[in-house]
Order: structure tokens, then C-alpha cells, then sequence
């Protein structure tokens, strides 16, 4: 169980690391619309919408 | 769509007019070349897809302006200045996208903005229409950003920088980053706690017991100093202003847990409760955060004014005609306004004669003549002809800004149901800390050690979370459903003021109407003539008029020869047919002795027709207010226009109780004495005449179609084309206090059956903290009934 005592603080260590990118992100403005995204994955914009007639 | 209306804006198509366009090998009818140039834009540029994703547009809608806005003077240094931040040859804008309305437009405009040259990136939130681009200013300038969205049928409005910057973004931005520690504290913190409770069975080695409990302290810090910290803030203003809020007895019991915690930790004392304090602070921050969205859920201020108001205006100087931002206009400035552009600023005209539509101000349907030296007020429309004005007053100053001023007035003075709930959850929360410190002090004389624990347990067990989250919960879910059902709630109150409302107040102009003039029924008055032919010379006559009365004679073919057509300000129009000359318009111009109400057209001194023009009501409005009566509500029409249409408008409509020649304080009185006679009174209006009352009302809905700053003083934002909406929203919010009734029934029953164990000791922290979190889940899950309302 003594592995314990370096697991834990390794898993706070990246613990601490994941809330400092999140924070990042929200800083930059990446999480300052929480609506349009949910949208966004209905709207497939790299295909290009047929130019000629069909269905 | 109907056979004769625009493929591309839905408006009625001319049948003289045969623009179409070839969209995926079908002919489509357009109704002005304006359309068939978009739909073709849009076509050629391969998104024809946008007409199979987009929802069905209101008539109008994505039909281009006619008058191309002078797009290239935004290129200039000033007007980027004034517009836009801009660095090392990058620029970055929000532009607000007038006449967009559903996902699909947002897609459009993004792949257009991403396919034009020198723009880095466009994003677009379809709720609050902006569109946030960044740019290279050596490859496109702001003209051409904003020409490309007029092009595709919007109305671009460039935002000043400033607004840019909203305070609830900043909000969000530091509710995420807490609701984030508080979960990844709690996960973490849970995790441990589930090693040191098998230790308390199994057994488990001192200095294991001893690390955990300090890495759980370690990881539940930041959560307490950090995510719980407007807890604390809250409740200590609670305790200045002397009314102590939910959020006293939540900062005690996460202050005594995490310090007795603490010192169980150091002391090596029997147990700690780290994993109650994150739980609770998890819970508390969930609710709250869920509560924040739906109060951000709203249309922002600034997009709102810059809509009526131009960006731009011609300021007439000593160098000549100069285009310059509407912010730099001053007092004494001498203003050229075209016919079909709005007014910027409070003046008197100085030069022209014209009539100016102030439907928006004083709710008056009718154009009004102005000539030199009448005053004329910001935010109404110049019809007729060029006038220039002298500026007497600007921004807030101006009619416009004081009424935007009173309707926010009138918000903040409004008597909230929350303020009574406060007051009540105060009482509650002086009745659990004298519990609790009742509990403390008989357990502290008969068994001193166990004193804390048992405290510790009433506080965590009677914490008013499912009471407290038993209505935002409900509410949340209720804005939601709404949401689905075309409704924004902006406004959480108004769900509670929609469920208890008995009378319904409508505005007649653009609410129970659509807003467009049409030719009700045609009398003609002279024998040599059929109605047909009168028609058909009043259309040709009304093609040089910009008055909105014209547009009812758009739809109808005019193939007369006409000649010498011209417009009398105030008047009508006139023009020569066969070498007679006919007039339209006003009684007395026409011909009559006296003056009368309708539109006549006369020939040479004798009328020979008289057209009654009257606003077309919107399909379900007769049906919505028979739905409302059956629902007990009472339905009053208010309007400020004269009282002939309102009765009319009234009868057809089935309303007993009507107000006509309203003005915008006689509104807020008739609202005013109903409410001071018990009623409770929803308002439906789409005007900035309506802001005030709006805001005065108990619950207030505004068409989307109508004015921005109605939309904004309004508690809910009716998206769709129809009213029928209003009824559904008044069967949730009565759904909706039905569920906040049970919720709050099941947490007064859960707490008494909890308060009594608790206090007798039989309930440890840990189970209290489980205890509380599952009446609090049962009472989201309960709220989360409302999302299926309806879906039968």
C-alpha cells in the first residue's frame, strides 16, 4: 500500500494540472458560449451542399 | 409556403413581376430583384441547403434593403476606430446580424465569413445575434464584412467595442471555473473518503488513515476558499443588511464541518467530514449555476439601441456632406436625413417637408407631417422626403433614452415575488440555527463529546438545499420547455406572475395584428367605374410612395400608363391617367368637402372610390384569446391608436374590454389600477412605446418581430410567428407551481422526518450529506417532469 503515498500526490499533481488548462480555456474565451456549440454539430459545414439538381 | 409568397423572404408575390430563381433545378417565384439576388448569392455559392435546414421565415425577413447603405464609409480609419479594435493590421468587431432567426442563418453567415478573404474567424451565437470576426485590414475592411452580410438579406449593425465586455460573461466565465473545482474537489475528495470508511470497517494503519485524511484537507481547501467563497460574501451581506438569506446557515455548516474537520485531522480525532463539506459545496454550486443560465438567458442591451438608432448620419458642414459615426453628433449640428432613414437625434427640422413614422415612440400608427420648425425625435423613420435638421439633444438625453430609462425604472421598482420568498427563507434559516444551537447545547450538557458531530448532522440534514432548489430547479426546467416551445423566458419571476395572471393585456398594432396594412374592402362611389379599374389605378399611383399604406397595394397589378406622379407630404399621391388627374389619398385631397376616414381616390375633384385600409389580424389571435378565456383569464386590448380600429380590431377579436388613444402612461395606469385591485396582469406588446408598460406589468411577453427594447423590458420573448404560444406558457407555469408545490412539500416533509433523528443522534454527517443530496436529486428529477409538457 506504500505506493499510496507517491500515487496520490502524482494524481493531485495532475489534478492540479487539468484545472490550470481549465482555467486557461475559460480565460480565452473558449467556454463563453455555452449554446451555439450544441448546435454547431447539426450544421456539417465542410460538405459542400450539391451545386446540381438531386434529391 | 403558400403558392404566392417568396421563395426567398415569404412576402407575397407580385403576379405582374416575374422574378424567379433556379434553385436545385426547380423555378422558384421571388418577389424584387432584391430576393433573387440573394437566393442566387446563395445558391451560386453552393449553401442552397440553407432553405432545406432553415425554419420558415417571417414575412419580410431576409429581404435586402432596398436603399444600399453606404458600406464603404465604414472602411475608413474613424469608423474603424469607432467600431472595431484593431492591432498590428488585425481587427476585430461584433456585429450585430439583424433579420437573422434560426440555426441555419448562422451557418450561412459562418460559411460565408469563413470563405471571404482576410477574415481569421467569425463566430455567431444564434441567441443573442452577434457575430464576433476577426480580420486582416490589408485584405477586407469593415465596408466589406458588412456589405457581405447586407448581401445575403441581412441588416449588419456594427457594435461599439465597449459592449463587447458584458459583465454576465464575466459572471459565467468565474461560475464555471468554481463549479470546476468544486466537482474535481468532490470527485477526489469522495474517492478518499470511500478508502477511510472501508478503513473504518476493515481496518486500516494509522499513518494511512492520517495521510488521507490530510490529502482529502488538501484537495477540500480550494473548494471551500474558492468555489464556496460567494456563500460567504452572501451571507455576510445577508448579516449587514440584517436579513439573513439561505446562505447563512450554509456558510455555518461548511465553516463548523471544515474547521471541526481540521481539527480531527490534527488531534487524530475519530472522524472527519471533508467529503459532506464538497458534496454540499458541489451541490450548492450546481444549483446556483443553473440558475445563473437562465437569468443570463437574455437579449443585451446594446445590440438593442444601436438598432433603431443609425450608425452613421450625413452631418451637413462647412466642408460640405460629411458621413460620420452617429456617437460624434453634438448639439447645433445640422443633420441631412434621406427619406427611409431613421433619425439619429432629438432636432428641429430645418429645411424640407416630410412625414415621419413615430410608431415607435408614441405608439401612433399614422405618419405625422413635419415642416420647418417642428421638432422631430430620434428613433422615428423619415417617409417622405430629404429634410435636414438642426441636433438638439443626443443618446440618453434624447425621447428615445428616456424611455428607456423609465421602462428600466419600472423594472427595478417592480414588487417581486422573490423578495417575499427571501423573507420567508430568512425566517427558516433563524429557525434552523436556534435548532441547531438548541440541539448543541442539550447534547453539549448531557454528552459533551458527541456535541459537535450531532450539530454538525442537524445543520447538514435541515440545509435548505432541496427547499432552495426546489423552485430554480422547477423554473430551470421550466424556461427550458419553454424554450422548446418558442418561448425565451428572460425573466425567471415571470413564470410564477404567468401562472397566477387573470387578465391578459394585448398592444393591437404588430401583436394581435401582423402590422402590415391590407386593402379590407373596396366601396366605389362613382358608377363609371368597377372596383377592379379603381384598384388597379390606386396600385399604380401608390408605386412611387414610400408610405407604409402603400405596401397594401403592392400585391395588386397596375397596368395603367401613368404620368407626372407625385407625392403630397401628409396628402397622398397623385398622377396622370388618360389625361386626368387622379388623386390619392386623404379625403380632402382626393376631392371631398369634408374630411372622413378610408383612403379615396378621386379623378379630377369627384372621388370615385374610398379603399378602408385596416391591419390584418394574425391567424390564431381570435383562437389564442378563446383558449385564454377558457384558461379564466381575461383579455383586454390597449393600443395608442384611435378608437374606431381598436373597437374593430376589438369585435373581431371577441374582447369586451378595450382602450384606444393610449399613450404610454395611460397604459402603465390601466395596468397600475388592475394590480392595485388584486389582479395579477400579463402585457403583450411588441413596441418601445410598450417598454414602460411592459416593464410595469406582472409578466410582459414580446413578439421577437418587434422592437429590440420592447424585447428587452419583457420577461419572455415570443420567437415564433403566432400567438397561440401564450396560451401553452400560462398551462406550463401552472405546471410549473404545481411541481415547485410538491417539491417544496416533499423537502418540508423530508426535513421534519430528518430534523427529529438527527437531533437525537441517530444520523451521522456522511448520511446526512447523503441524505440531503438525494432530497435534492428527487427534486430536480421531479422539476425535470416539465421538460416533457405537452410532448403528448
Amino acid at each position: 500500500m506504500n505506493v499510496l503515498y507517491f500515487l496520490i500526490p502524482l494524481a493531485l499533481l495532475l489534478l492540479a494540472g487539468a484545472v490550470w488548462a481549465f482555467f486557461w480555456a475559460v480565460g480565452s474565451g473558449q467556454f463563453d458560449d455555452l449554446e451555439t456549440p450544441a448546435m454547431r454539430i447539426i450544421m456539417d459545414d465542410d460538405t459542400k451542399p450539391p451545386e446540381s439538381p438531386d434529391t | 409556403m403558400s403558392a404566392g409568397a417568396c421563395f426567398h423572404c415569404a412576402l407575397p408575390v407580385d403576379p405582374r413581376d416575374q422574378y424567379h430563381v433556379e434553385i436545385d433545378g426547380e423555378l422558384k417565384p421571388v418577389c424584387c430583384p432584391g430576393c433573387k439576388a440573394v437566393a442566387e448569392l446563395i445558391r451560386d455559392t453552393g449553401m442552397s441547403n440553407y432553405y432545406t435546414m432553415r425554419d420558415a421565415p417571417q414575412p419580410g425577413v431576409g429581404r435586402p434593403a432596398n436603399d444600399a447603405a453606404e458600406w464603404p464609409v465604414y472602411d475608413r480609419e474613424d469608423m474603424l476606430a469607432a467600431f472595431a479594435e484593431s492591432s498590428d493590421g488585425m481587427a476585430e468587431a461584433t456585429i450585430y446580424a439583424g433579420g437573422m432567426y434560426c440555426s441555419a442563418c448562422s451557418w450561412l453567415i459562418e460559411t460565408t465569413m469563413a470563405r471571404t478573404p482576410g477574415i481569421v474567424s467569425a463566430d455567431i451565437n444564434p441567441v443573442t445575434h452577434r457575430l464576433r470576426v476577426r480580420w486582416h485590414t490589408a485584405d477586407v475592411g469593415l465596408g466589406g464584412i458588412l456589405a457581405t452580410l447586407a448581401n445575403l438579406g441581412y441588416d449588419p449593425q456594427p457594435l461599439a467595442p465597449e459592449s463587447a465586455a458584458r459583465p454576465e460573461l464575466l459572471e459565467q466565465r468565474a461560475a464555471l471555473k468554481r463549479l470546476l473545482v468544486a466537482s474535481l474537489g468532490m470527485m477526489q475528495v469522495m474517492m478518499f473518503a470511500v478508502g477511510l470508511y472501508a478503513g473504518d470497517f476493515q481496518g486500516m494503519k494509522p499513518d494511512m488513515q492520517y495521510f488521507l485524511r490530510w490529502v482529502s484537507l488538501a484537495v477540500t481547501t480550494p473548494v471551500v476558499f474558492y468555489s464556496a467563497r460567494p456563500f460567504f460574501t452572501s451571507a455576510w451581506r445577508g448579516i449587514v443588511a440584517r436579513a439573513p438569506g439561505m446562505d447563512l446557515p450554509v456558510s455555518i455548516a461548511i465553516t463548523a464541518a471544515f474547521a471541526g474537520s481540521i481539527y480531527m485531522t490534527i488531534t487524530h480525532g475519530p472522524s472527519t467530514w471533508f467529503d459532506s463539506v464538497v458534496m454540499f459545496v458541489f451541490f450548492l454550486t450546481l444549483g446556483r449555476f443553473l440558475e445563473m443560465r437562465a437569468r443570463h438567458r437574455s437579449i443585451d442591451r446594446s445590440a438593442a439601441l444601436s438598432n433603431v438608432l443609425p450608425n452613421t448620419v450625413t452631418r451637413c458642414g462647412e466642408d460640405g456632406q460629411t458621413t460620420i459615426p452617429s456617437s460624434q453628433l453634438v448639439a447645433g449640428d445640422i443633420v441631412l436625413v434621406r427619406p427611409g432613414e431613421s433619425i439619429a437625434a432629438d432636432g428641429v427640422l430645418v429645411d424640407g417637408d416630410t412625414a415621419v413614422d413615430e410608431a415607435l415612440l408614441t405608439g401612433e400608427a399614422s405618419p405625422r407631417p413635419k415642416s420647418i420648425g417642428d421638432p422631430v425625435l430620434a428613433g422615428s423613420i423619415n417617409l417622405d422626403s430629404m429634410i435636414q435638421l438642426r441636433v438638439e439633444t443626443t443618446g440618453s438625453d434624447t425621447t428615445l433614452g428616456t424611455i428607456s430609462r423609465m421602462s428600466e425604472r419600472a423594472r427595478y421598482t417592480r414588487p417581486t415575488v422573490v423578495q417575499i420568498a427571501d423573507r420567508i427563507a430568512s425566517y427558516i434559516v433563524v429557525a434552523i440555527l436556534v435548532i441547531a444551537a438548541a440541539v448543541g447545547t442539550f447534547w453539549y450538557i448531557t454528552a459533551p463529546d458527541r456535541a459537535f458531530v450531532v450539530t454538525l448532522s442537524v445543520l447538514v440534514v435541515t440545509c435548505p438545499c432541496a427547499l432552495a432548489l426546489a423552485t430554480p430547479a422547477a423554473f430551470a426546467a421550466a424556461g427550458t420547455r419553454l424554450a422548446q416551445l418558442r418561448l425565451l423566458v428572460t425573466n425567471g419571476n415571470a413564470i410564477e406572475a404567468l401562472a397566477r395572471s387573470t387578465r391578459i393585456l394585448f398592444d393591437k398594432t404588430g401583436t394581435v395584428t401582423r402590422g402590415v396594412p391590407v386593402i379590407e374592402a373596396i366601396e366605389v362611389l362613382d358608377d363609371g367605374f368597377d372596383s377592379e379599374q379603381c384598384l388597379r389605378i390606386a396600385a399604380a399611383l401608390e408605386t412611387v410612395s414610400t408610405h407604409p399604406i402603400a405596401s397594401a397595394f403592392r400585391t395588386y397589378e397596375k397596368d395603367v400608363a401613368i404620368s407626372d406622379q407625385s407625392v403630397a407630404v401628409g396628402n397622398g399621391v397623385s398622377g396622370t391617367v388618360d389625361n386626368e388627374v387622379w388623386r390619392l389619398g386623404r379625403a380632402e385631397f382626393a376631392g371631398a368637402a369634408a374630411a372622413a376616414t378610408g383612403v379615396y381616390l378621386g379623378v379630377d375633384g369627384r372621388l370615385v372610390a374610398r379603399f378602408s385600409i385596416s391591419d390584418e389580424l394574425r391567424e390564431d389571435a381570435a383562437d389564442t384569446i378563446s383558449h385564454l378565456a377558457e384558461l379564466g383569464l381575461r383579455a383586454g386590448l390597449i393600443s395608442g391608436d384611435g378608437e374606431a380600429a381598436v373597437r374593430h380590431t376589438a369585435g373581431k377579436l371577441g374582447i369586451a374590454d378595450y382602450h384606444a388613444n393610449c399613450s404610454p402612461e395611460d397604459k402603465l395606469e390601466i395596468i397600475r389600477t388592475a394590480q392595485q385591485n388584486g389582479e395579477t396582469v400579463i402585457m403583450v406588446g411588441d413596441g418601445i412605446n410598450d417598454a414602460p408598460v411592459l416593464a410595469g406589468a406582472d409578466a410582459s411577453i414580446a413578439p421577437a418581430h418587434g422592437a429590440l427594447l420592447a424585447q428587452i423590458s419583457a420577461d419572455i420573448v415570443l420567437v415564433g410567428h403566432d400567438l397561440s404560444p401564450v396560451a401553452t406558457a400560462i398551462k406550463l407555469s401552472r405546471q410549473t407551481l404545481k411541481i415547485v408545490r410538491q417539491n417544496l412539500a416533499w423537502a418540508i416533509v423530508y426535513n421534519a422526518a430528518a430534523l427529529p433523528l438527527a437531533a437525537l443522534g441517530y444520523v451521522p454527517p456522511w448520511a446526512a450529506a447523503i441524505g440531503m443530496s438525494a432530497s435534492s436529486l428527487i427534486v430536480v428529477l421531479n422539476a425535470l417532469r416539465l421538460n416533457r409538457f405537452g410532448a403528448s
